[in-house]
C-alpha cells in the first residue's frame, strides 16, 4: 500500500515538475491566433468563444456573423509575435482570408491587422485588433 | 456521436472482444476486459464530449462525470464487504486508471500539438491536481458522513436530480451559464442556455441514482451473515471497476439504454468468446443501426417537423406529411443509435437491454410506453410510478380512478420533464398521461361491460388494426409538442392539421 502511493506520489511530483519547465512556449500566442482565424472562418462560434478573452467575446462573434453567408477559407496563413504592449502580445499574420459568394472570390488581407494576445488563467486569448 | 467515433467504438469494442477470447483460458481475461472496457470509456467521456464556449469546460465536464462515479461508488460500497473495500488492489488499479487516464490528458497539452481527447486544449496540470486534491478531500468528508448519517444517499441523489433540472430548464441553465461566465471572467452578453451541453448526463444520473436507491433501501427480510456483509441494499457489491464501467459504458454513454448495475456487472463477470456467429450478430444489428440513423433518420430529417417547417407549411396534406416524417425521423434515430449501441456493446460480450420494441405496431398507448423508450420508461416504473401509486393507496378515500388518473399524469409528466423543464415537453406528458388515463378506462370498461367481445375473432381484428392506426395518430400528434419549441407555434401546427 505504501508503495503504491510512493509510485503514486512520485509519478505526480514529476508530472508537476515537467509541466513546470514545458510550459510557456514562445510561439504560443501566434499559435492562438492562428487557431481563432481557423476557427472565424470554419464558422466555429463554440471554438471562436474559448479562444477570445472576456472583453472581446462579443466582438469576435460579431466578426463571426459577417462570415455566415459567404465560404471562407485561409490562404498562405503564418503568424509571428512581433513585439509586447505591457502584458499584452502583439502578433502579425501573413496571407488572407478568401471568402467565396456566388463564385466569387474576395481576399482580405490579414497582414492589416495586429492582433493582441493576452494571457488569462494560463491560456494566450485574442482580445483584440490594433 | 459522428461516424468517426461510431467507427472508433466498434474497433475498440472488437478489439477488446478478440483480446478477451484469445486469452480465455487465463484466469485474468475477464478481469482485463473490465479493466480495457473502464479505460477507453473514460477516454470516451472526454472524446465524445462537444466542445462548449466556457473555456476547459470541454475538460471539466467528463471530469465532473468521473467524480460523481468515483463519489458515488465510494459512499455506496463504504458499509460493505472488505472485498469492496478501496483498498483491495482491483479497486486501486481502477482509480489509478480514473485519476490517471485524464491526468495524462491534462499532461497531453505540454507534448502534442492538437489536442486529441478534448475538444479544446485541456486546463493547466497544476489546476487539474488542484481539483484531484479537492475530489479526494470531498470524497473523504462524503464518506465520513454516510457511514454516520444515512441520510447522505438521499441528498446525493437530490444533488443529482437538481444539476438534472438545472440543465433542463432553460432559465435556470442561462443563469448557471452567466454566473459561470462571470466566475471565469467571460462575456456576459453572449451567455446561452445550451452553453452547458454535458454529455450523457441524463443517463448518468439515472444510472447513478438508481444504484444509490436500491443500495440505501433497507432489507425487507433479515439478513445472514455474510448478506449482511455484502451490503444492506439490493444490489451485489460491485468493485469500482465494474461499477464505473457500467455507469460510463461507451456505446451506452450518449444515448443509452440505461442497464442495471446488476445484470451489467453479471455480464462483466461471465467467461467470454467472441465467436463467429455472436460477431456477425453484432455486425449485422450495427449495420441496421447504422442505415436506421445516418440514411433513413437523417433522409427523413429533411422534412420533419420543426419550428421552421411548420411556419412554412400552409396546407393541411403537407403539414400531415411533415408530421408524419418527423414521427419515424426520431424512432429511426433514436433506435438506430440503440441497434449500434448494442451491437457494439455485444462485440465486448456486454447484451445491453432493448429500447425499442416496433412501438408504432402497437394496438393501444399502453402498449406503445411499453415498447418505446423500454429502459427509461422501466426505470421511471421502478423508482417513480410505483412508489407513488404506493403512496397514493394510502388515502383509502380516494376513487380508484382518480388514483390512476393522477399516477398515468405524474408518470408521464416526469418523463416529459426528463427531456427538459419547457412547456411543451409539459404539455407532451401531460397528452401521453392523459391518453394512458383514457386507454385504462376503454379497457375496463370493455372487460366489464362488453366481455363477449373478446370471443369474437373477427371484431379482435377490426378493433386491433383500428387500435395501431389509432395509437400510432395520437403518438404522432404528441410528437408537435415534442418537437416544437412553443405551445403557441404547436397549436397553430394543430390548427393546419385539421385545416382551421
Amino acid at each position: 500500500m505504501r508503495k503504491f502511493f510512493l509510485i503514486v506520489l512520485v509519478t505526480i511530483l514529476s508530472a508537476s515538475a515537467l509541466t513546470a519547465c514545458a510550459s510557456g512556449s514562445d510561439d504560443a500566442p501566434a499559435k492562438a491566433v492562428e487557431d481563432y482565424l481557423n476557427a472565424l472562418v470554419a464558422k466555429d462560434a463554440d471554438r471562436l468563444s474559448t479562444l477570445s478573452c472576456g472583453e472581446w467575446e462579443d466582438d469576435a462573434l460579431i466578426e463571426l456573423d459577417s462570415f455566415q453567408a459567404v465560404e471562407a477559407r485561409l490562404d498562405g496563413l503564418a503568424c509571428e509575435q512581433t513585439g509586447t504592449d505591457g502584458d499584452t502580445a502583439l502578433v502579425l499574420c501573413s496571407g488572407n482570408i478568401i471568402a467565396t459568394y456566388n463564385d466569387e472570390d474576395q481576399e482580405l488581407d490579414l497582414s492589416v491587422r495586429t492582433y493582441q494576445v493576452v494571457q488569462e488563467g494560463g491560456e494566450w486569448l485574442v482580445c483584440g485588433v490594433r | 456521436m459522428g461516424l468517426l467515433q461510431v467507427g472508433a467504438s466498434i474497433l475498440t469494442s472488437l478489439l477488446i472482444g478478440v483480446l478477451t477470447s484469445a486469452a480465455v483460458w487465463t484466469r485474468f481475461a475477464q478481469t482485463a476486459r473490465t479493466y480495457l472496457l473502464l479505460a477507453f470509456s473514460i477516454l470516451a467521456v472526454y472524446w465524445f464530449q462537444p466542445l462548449i464556449p466556457l473555456r476547459s469546460f470541454d475538460f471539466w465536464l467528463p471530469s465532473l462525470t468521473l467524480a460523481l462515479v468515483v463519489l458515488t461508488w465510494f459512499i455506496t460500497s463504504s458499509n460493505g464487504a472488505r472485498s469492496s473495500s478501496w483498498r483491495s488492489s482491483q479497486n486501486l488499479i481502477a482509480l489509478l486508471l480514473i485519476a490517471g487516464l485524464p491526468a495524462l490528458i491534462a499532461l497531453s497539452r505540454y507534448f502534442l500539438p492538437e489536442p486529441i481527447f478534448t475538444a479544446a486544449a485541456p486546463p493547466r496540470f497544476v489546476i487539474f491536481l488542484s481539483f484531484v486534491i479537492a475530489l479526494a478531500i470531498a470524497v473523504t468528508l462524503t464518506v465520513w458522513l454516510s457511514r454516520r448519517f444515512v441520510w447522505i444517499l438521499s441528498a446525493v441523489i437530490v444533488f443529482l436530480v437538481v444539476v438534472l433540472v438545472i440543465l433542463k430548464t432553460p432559465a435556470l441553465a442561462l443563469q448557471t451559464s452567466i454566473f459561470l461566465r462571470t466566475l471565469t471572467n467571460r462575456s456576459i452578453e453572449t451567455a446561452a442556455s445550451t452553453d452547458l451541453r454535458w454529455l450523457g448526463f441524463s443517463y448518468i444520473a439515472f444510472r447513478l441514482i438508481h444504484v444509490l436507491r436500491d443500495k440505501s433501501r433497507s432489507p425487507q427480510v433479515p439478513l445472514s451473515g455474510s448478506e449482511r456483509d455484502q451490503q444492506a441494499g439490493r444490489l451485489p457489491g460491485l468493485s469500482l471497476a465494474e461499477f464505473a464501467t457500467y455507469v460510463v459504458f461507451f456505446p451506452a454513454l450518449a444515448a443509452g439504454p440505461i442497464d442495471r448495475a446488476e445484470r451489467f456487472a453479471g455480464d462483466l463477470r461471465k467467461d467470454f468468446v467472441l465467436t463467429r456467429d455472436e460477431a456477425l450478430l453484432a455486425g449485422q444489428r450495427i449495420a441496421i443501426g447504422l442505415f436506421k440513423k445516418f440514411v433513413v433518420a437523417d433522409t427523413l430529417a429533411l422534412i420533419a417537423l420543426n419550428d421552421l417547417l411548420a411556419t412554412q407549411v400552409r396546407t393541411a396534406g403537407w403539414m400531415w406529411v411533415i408530421v408524419y416524417a418527423y414521427a419515424f425521423q426520431i424512432y429511426f434515430d433514436f433506435s438506430g443509435y440503440t441497434d449500434i449501441a448494442i451491437g457494439i456493446a455485444l462485440l465486448a460480450g456486454i447484451k445491453l437491454p432493448e429500447n425499442f420494441a416496433a412501438p408504432y405496431l402497437k394496438p393501444n398507448l399502453t402498449q406503445f410506453w411499453n415498447s418505446w423508450h423500454i429502459t427509461l420508461t422501466q426505470w421511471i416504473r421502478n423508482y417513480f410510478f410505483n412508489p407513488f401509486n404506493r403512496w397514493l393507496r394510502r388515502f383509502k378515500s380516494i376513487p380508484a380512478w382518480t388514483m390512476i388518473l393522477a399516477g398515468q399524469l405524474a408518470t408521464m409528466l416526469l418523463i416529459g420533464l426528463w427531456h427538459g423543464v419547457t412547456p411543451n415537453f409539459v404539455l407532451w406528458g401531460l397528452w401521453h398521461g392523459a391518453g394512458l388515463f383514457l386507454h385504462n378506462r376503454w379497457s375496463d370498461f370493455l372487460r366489464t361491460r362488453h366481455p363477449d367481445w373478446q370471443q369474437n375473432q373477427r371484431l379482435q381484428s377490426g378493433l386491433q388494426i383500428g387500435g395501431i392506426v389509432l395509437t400510432f395518430h395520437f403518438v404522432a400528434l404528441g410528437w408537435v409538442f415534442f418537437a416544437l419549441s412553443e405551445p403557441t407555434r404547436s397549436w397553430q401546427v394543430f390548427l393546419k392539421l385539421f385545416g382551421m
